[in-house]
């Protein structure tokens, strides 16, 4: 049996899109009152939800508190129906604690935490359905459920998935090209800056398509901010639409 | 013309107009199609696929598919027909586009509640042909086509510019003159019809589904291969060669043998089949017995070797069908069987294929045709597949017949080139001469006042392709040798209508009566070639190499212009180069000093050549070379191409220093191509053998008293100049044989596909050696050409101009290549033994000499032994026992008959014990053979070997000098049999002696010239007296016995 055909002669995926075309992105903001920042976010059929408390002081143990800065908590879980297989999944498993630690470590590089010491900021976030590049649903939702609580931050954090199938880059890969064996790549941009804030790539590539691959995620996560930005514009313009009468 | 409708979807207001139409698509103006060109066809997925197979005929044109269409053809059958489409889309000569049509906004309908899949796909394809007709602004009709009635009634009606019509309507009205489309619609049809009312019993198991093969091979349960069918005993024993490294139990490193049809289960030959071993005491061996072309049903139970893994096909990954020859069984057959169907079971060419069945009325108008016909599908019903029958080709038997047989056989389509092609090239004809651009005068390095350049190729050869200069450096200290190749890049542009072409092609096809050219005549024979005395393109690799040591101290790659001095074939090379008198017809003009002055030139250059040749032949030596022997023979032709007498090739010094030269270009160019393209080169390399092949050569030479040792090319090379037998050269030259066959083929690969270790080229010991010399007729070349130009520019300028083909891409390609020129191979290969039975058919085997033949046996078979005959370049079986049990015996003055008796078999001999006496043949003893030829009507002919006497049929000379015979002096007692045979048919023929176009371009006149008595002295010089007395003895008893 011949494999899955990712990238047709005519330069078609699997879905219709074209190589360094990304999914639909819908976002809505605040979307549960008693946290402090909510956002949903959907990235083609990828369903994400993130809800952010804090800053506040921290719970636990006072060992953990840092004296210069904020802690950021991650948990990231995974509801049971998202994905084609029902699945329990209790939180302490390996891969969901690796992601958390992935979108901690993506955060402290993005909000500034010196501005609240001896404090902490938890970000929750839930995977309602998966198809492909869960950890860039992630961090784009948490975006903007910090922006959503008001927590400062150097930027927003755009974060895509890319991968390279017959000599070419494909941006934002959905779960069947993520799943047909061959390389993906996440990346997490600040992208005013073009720092980095997470690259993470498992499988084997030539160091020679490296840059290419880089490049191509880039320029996904740098559309992806336009997007975010809008969402967050077109939520300020409904606020405020609402506080005005 | 990379015009994919579907990328309207980002420009959608963009409406093609006519004119826009056409220049998209130029082929379409130029071929010469009735009126229906113009129509798009949008043909409908599902109904009845095989309507497909009509479309694929190449001068169908113009053609949109839809993806819906095509998305279903991947799912279904093993997807030989998607495959087939891809490749449909793929060629730019048919000019079909993809539309993807469920990713545009317009075209894409959801499918409704309770509605089935097929219905869906029409609707789908028809809103797609609708938005087409729209979105053409209604300037053209649109064609849709679809099989079932139902849908043709529901939708033709609703839209005046969509026609929804059947294959068969359309192949009517829109292409009335194609016959032939029509024909191979109808058997189609017919086949469909009849498969559909047809139910039987089971004659093979079924096959398992695709899910619990792949799990299958996964855990190591079944294995999967490529199934290759003995050709000798076609129906009984096929092997599963082995691919990949999923080979879980390393016991078996072999082939899996299947034994009979049942075990293989309807894999046809070519066929990616999985297999599943039998246990361990149903394993059978292969048989060691000498079989006659088709098996006939004999048990021979005792015949058989070890016994080896068996096992049986469960089931069939890929079909690998392609299209075959077949021809229709005799009458008698042919009535019994039809008379209860229409069926006739054809008989394919290939041995290996099994009986085809189709159905057709013409069968006895088309008794003695062979005809083309495609397998459609076996089912477990039917003992044998189901074709159809695609085109006649001609009578069996006539040269032309054969010829395209052996074409298509070898998968080679070469049809002339069209009007397209053509016009790109350039002109060069009396009134309008072509010119050098100034541009380019300008742009290359100017070699044609300061190089002495010329070739070296065969007589009358017309595409040169490499032109060679050597001269000594000011100071002396340096040679200057340089190696110019014709810029074939210069001409074809990558991407080119030409190039495209020629790529398909791969190579040029040289047949033994004719060839088919890689590119169009005016390049390959004119523009490219590096004819004399006019200004040419080139590509030129100088080395600079020190005037003692002869190593390389700098090379130089770059465009040149050159012109060639002299263009000189091998023959008067190696005359001039022996201190003869020859003509050289560059300087017959000149006379007197001027004239010696530039022939001592040119002599000057030629030794230098040959020295630098000897020291670079020298250092691969050293390395490991090989010197390796094939059997080459040329069928001469006269003007109505009978053949005169099949020649063996005539080896000289000075061919081996033109291709020491061409091999040292070659080499490094690799260097440079692989240097700066370390992913992406184009190289070839020669892997090393597997070391079981060589137990024929180690067991053969043992028989003679000789170890050879295989374990590296360097220790193989030595110790087969080792084996040499003073009193038979021959024993030499089949041991080299035997080397050459246990090697496998060199390849060409991408660098990026293979471990730099994988680079090495066994038989020439270079670690990295690629194809530039011969662009003119191997696409390799010209790929390489655009590679070293890259490098160049790379070094130079530090960016490319130009993407180069990817790793990917460029495997693709060279696999490609690789196919085709093992395809160039066999048809070269077929068509030669198609010519030496021509040779034989009409000479009388019993009166004729010519039919009689000295030969040497190089193995040894359960029921008979494998022959060389050295005169005619032939190898073939002997039989020592008849299918009556009967054994050959031998009387007192070597005479064989047929009697009672048996057979004993030996590793290295054979003995057939009679009434009479008993005899033994050993290895690399000398017979004396009957060829005759054994007449075939449905396949090609083949010669038939009769044992007539075991003594040598002309005794063979026997050396003056006791050891130390080099190749050479073989090589010319090969030669001079070869003279001496076509003189002596020469005489025959009445000394009617015209010299035949071919004749003159290879070979000097056959009249016995200076060069021919000279070498006949020489060589008489050598033989002493007692040995020419004892040859004649001989040879009296051989007239006289015979």
């Amino acid at each position: 049996m011949a494999g899955l055909e990712l990238l047709s002669d005519q330069g078609y995926r699997l879905d219709g899109r074209k190589a360094p075309e990304l999914r639909k992105v819908q976002a809505r903001m605040s979307v549960f009152a008693q946290a402090d920042g909510s956002a949903y976010l959907e990235q083609g059929n990828t369903k994400a939800l993130a809800v952010v408390y804090g800053p506040h002081e921290t719970r636990g143990s006072r060992s953990k508190s840092l004296h210069d800065r904020a802690v950021i908590n991650c948990q990231y879980s995974m509801a049971t129906f998202s994905t084609a297989e029902r699945k329990r999944r209790p939180h302490g498993d390996r891969k969901s604690s690796e992601m958390s630690l992935h979108l901690k470590q993506t955060f402290e590089a993005a909000v500034l935490t010196q501005l609240y010491p001896r404090s902490q900021i938890d970000i929750y976030v839930k995977i309602l359905q998966a198809d492909g590049g869960n950890y860039s649903a992630c961090v784009n939702a948490a975006t903007l459920a910090l922006v959503d609580a008001g927590i400062p931050m150097r930027d927003y954090v755009c974060a895509c998935t890319a991968g390279f199938v017959e000599e070419t880059p494909l941006a934002d890969l959905c779960h069947v090209e993520e799943s047909g064996g061959g390389t993906s790549l996440s990346l997490a941009l600040l992208p005013r800056s073009g720092n980095i804030a997470l690259l993470q790539m498992d499988a084997r590539l030539h160091q020679d398509h490296l840059d290419t691959l880089i490049e191509a995620a880039m320029t996904a996560c740098k559309g992806l901010s336009k997007v975010l930005d809008s969402v967050v514009r077109q939520h300020l313009k409904e606020v405020s639409v609402l506080t005005r009468d | 013309m990379g015009f994919i409708l579907a990328n309207l979807k980002f420009i959608p207001h963009v409406l093609l107009t006519q004119s826009v139409f056409h220049s998209l698509s130029p082929l379409a103006c130029s071929h010469m199609c009735p009126g229906g060109a113009n129509d798009h066809v949008v043909p409908i997925a599902g109904v009845k696929d095989y309507c497909f197979i009509v479309l694929h005929l190449r001068c169908i044109i113009n053609m949109a598919l839809i993806q819906t269409t095509f998305k279903t053809q991947r799912k279904t059958r093993h997807g030989v027909h998607y495959k087939r489409l891809r490749a449909l889309l793929k060629d730019p000569r048919h000019d079909c586009v993809l539309f993807a049509n469920e990713f545009q906004q317009n075209c894409y309908c959801p499918r409704d509640k309770g509605e089935s899949q097929e219905k869906w796909h029409t609707r789908c394809v028809y809103n797609a042909a609708v938005w087409y007709f729209n979105h053409l602004a209604g300037l053209r009709p649109v064609v849709m086509l679809a099989e079932d009635c139902d849908t043709i009634s529901e939708f033709n009606a609703l839209n005046s510019g969509v026609y929804v019509i059947s294959t068969q309507e359309y192949l009517a009205s829109f292409w009335p003159d194609l016959q032939g489309a029509q024909e191979l619609y109808n058997s189609i049809a017919q086949t469909l019809l009849e498969r559909e009312s047809e139910e039987m019993e089971k004659v093979y198991a079924e096959h398992l589904p695709a899910e619990v093969l792949e799990a299958g091979i996964k855990s190591g349960r079944y294995i999967q291969g490529i199934l290759s069918v003995n050709k000798h005993r076609a129906q009984h024993e096929a092997f599963v060669r082995y691919e990949g490294s999923t080979n879980k139990n390393s016991e078996l490193n072999s082939d899996v043998l299947l034994n009979g049809a049942k075990h293989r289960n309807r894999a046809v030959h070519g066929d990616m089949v999985v297999v599943e071993l039998l246990p361990r005491n149903e394993w059978k061996g292969r048989t060691t017995a000498l079989t006659e072309g088709q098996g006939e049903e004999r048990t021979m139970e005792d015949t058989q070797s070890q016994p080896m893994a068996t096992g049986r096909v469960v089931g069939i990954l890929q079909r690998n069908w392609r299209d075959y020859v077949a021809s229709f069984p005799p009458l008698e057959e042919v009535q019994s069987q039809s008379r209860n169907s229409q069926k006739i079971l054809l008989i394919p060419w290939d041995y290996r294929i099994p009986k085809i069945r189709i159905s057709t009325q013409q069968a006895v108008a088309l008794q003695d045709c062979r005809v083309i016909v495609r397998l459609d599908s076996w089912e477990s019903t039917s003992m044998y597949p189901n074709g159809h029958c695609v085109r006649v080709m001609g009578k069996s038997g006539e040269l032309e017949t054969e010829i395209q047989t052996i074409l298509l056989e070898n998968c080679i389509h070469v049809s002339a080139f069209s009007e397209a092609q053509l016009r790109e090239m350039p002109v060069n004809t009396k009134e309008n001469p072509w010119h050098m651009d100034s541009c380019e005068v300008s742009s290359r390095r100017d070699l044609r006042n300061t190089h002495l350049v010329f070739s070296i190729d065969p007589k009358g050869c017309e595409d040169v392709d490499d032109t060679l200069s050597v001269r000594t450096l000011p100071g002396g200290n340096r040679l200057e040798l340089g190696v110019h190749i014709a810029d074939v890049t210069h001409f074809v542009k990558e991407g080119s209508l030409t190039d495209l072409e020629a790529r398909s092609r791969g190579t040029t096809y040289y047949l033994a009566d004719r060839r088919y050219d890689m590119l169009p005549s005016v390049l390959s024979a004119d523009l490219c070639s590096l004819l004399g005395g006019v200004d040419r393109y080139a590509l030129s690799v100088l080395w600079e190499l020190d005037a003692n040591s002869l190593d390389a101290c700098k090379v130089w790659y770059g465009r040149t212009l050159i012109r060639s001095s002299y263009q000189l074939h091998y023959e008067l090379a190696q005359s001039l180069l022996n201190g003869e008198e020859a003509e050289v017809p560059e300087l017959s003009q000149l006379k007197g000093s001027q004239r010696d002055q530039k022939l001592g030139e040119l002599l000057q250059a030629l030794e230098t050549l040959t020295r630098v040749a000897r020291h670079l032949r020298a250092q691969r030596d050293k390395g490991g070379a090989l010197e390796l022997e094939g059997v080459e023979v040329r069928a001469q032709l006269d003007e109505d191409k009978n053949i005169t007498a099949l020649v063996p090739r005539q080896p000289l010094e000075v061919h081996e220093t033109v291709a020491e030269c061409m091999i040292y270009a070659n080499h490094w160019v690799a260097r440079k191509i692989q240097e700066s393209f370390p992913h992406q080169a184009l190289l070839r390399h020669h892997p090393p053998p597997k070391q079981e092949y060589f137990n024929h050569l180690i067991e053969s030479a043992k028989a003679r008293g000789f170890s050879i040792d295989t374990r590296s090319n360097r220790a193989l090379a030595d110790s087969l100049e080792w084996a040499m037998d003073p009193q038979d050269p021959l024993v030499n030259r089949l041991l080299r044989m035997m080397a050459t066959q246990a090697m496998s083929n060199a390849l060409y690969f991408s660098t990026g596909a293979c471990p730099e270790e994988q680079y090495y080229h066994y038989g020439l010991a270079l670690d990295r050696y690629t194809h530039f010399t011969s662009p003119i007729r191997r696409y390799a070349d010209v790929v390489v050409h655009r590679l070293l130009m890259a490098a160049i520019q790379l070094e130079k300028e530090g960016s490319l101009s130009m993407a180069l083909a990817g790793n990917r891409e460029l495997e693709e390609l060279s696999q490609q290549i690789n196919n085709k020129n093992r395809a160039a191979q066999h048809a070269q290969k077929q068509s030669t033994e198609l010519f030496q039975c021509l040779y034989f058919k009409d000479k009388d085997p019993h009166t004729d000499e010519r039919c009689v033949a000295d030969a040497v046996i190089y193995a040894v078979r359960a029921n008979g032994f494998l022959i060389f005959v050295p005169q005619y370049g032939l190898k073939g079986a002997v039989y020592l026992k008849d299918r009556d049990g009967q054994v050959v015996s031998i009387s007192r003055d070597g005479k064989c008959e047929w009697n009672a008796g048996t057979l004993q078999r030996y590793p290295d001999k054979i003995s057939t014990r009679t009434s009479t006496g008993t005899h033994t043949f050993y290895l690399f003893d000398h017979v004396t053979v009957r060829i005759s030829v054994k007449p075939s009507g449905c396949h090609a002919d083949t010669l038939c070997l009769e044992l007539i006497n075991s003594k040598p049929h002309r005794a063979t000379q026997p050396e003056s000098k006791p050891a130390g015979r080099g190749r050479s002096e073989l090589v010319q007692e090969v030669v001079r049999w070869a003279e001496e045979a076509s003189l002596h048919a020469e005489e025959k023929k009445g000394r009617k002696s015209k010299l035949s176009r071919e004749e003159r371009q290879f070979r000097q006149s056959k009249t016995p010239n200076l060069y021919v008595i000279l070498q006949e002295i020489s060589e008489l010089a050598l033989q002493d007296l007692s040995a020419c007395q004892i040859t004649n003895t001989e040879e009296q008893m051989c007239t006289s016995s015979s």
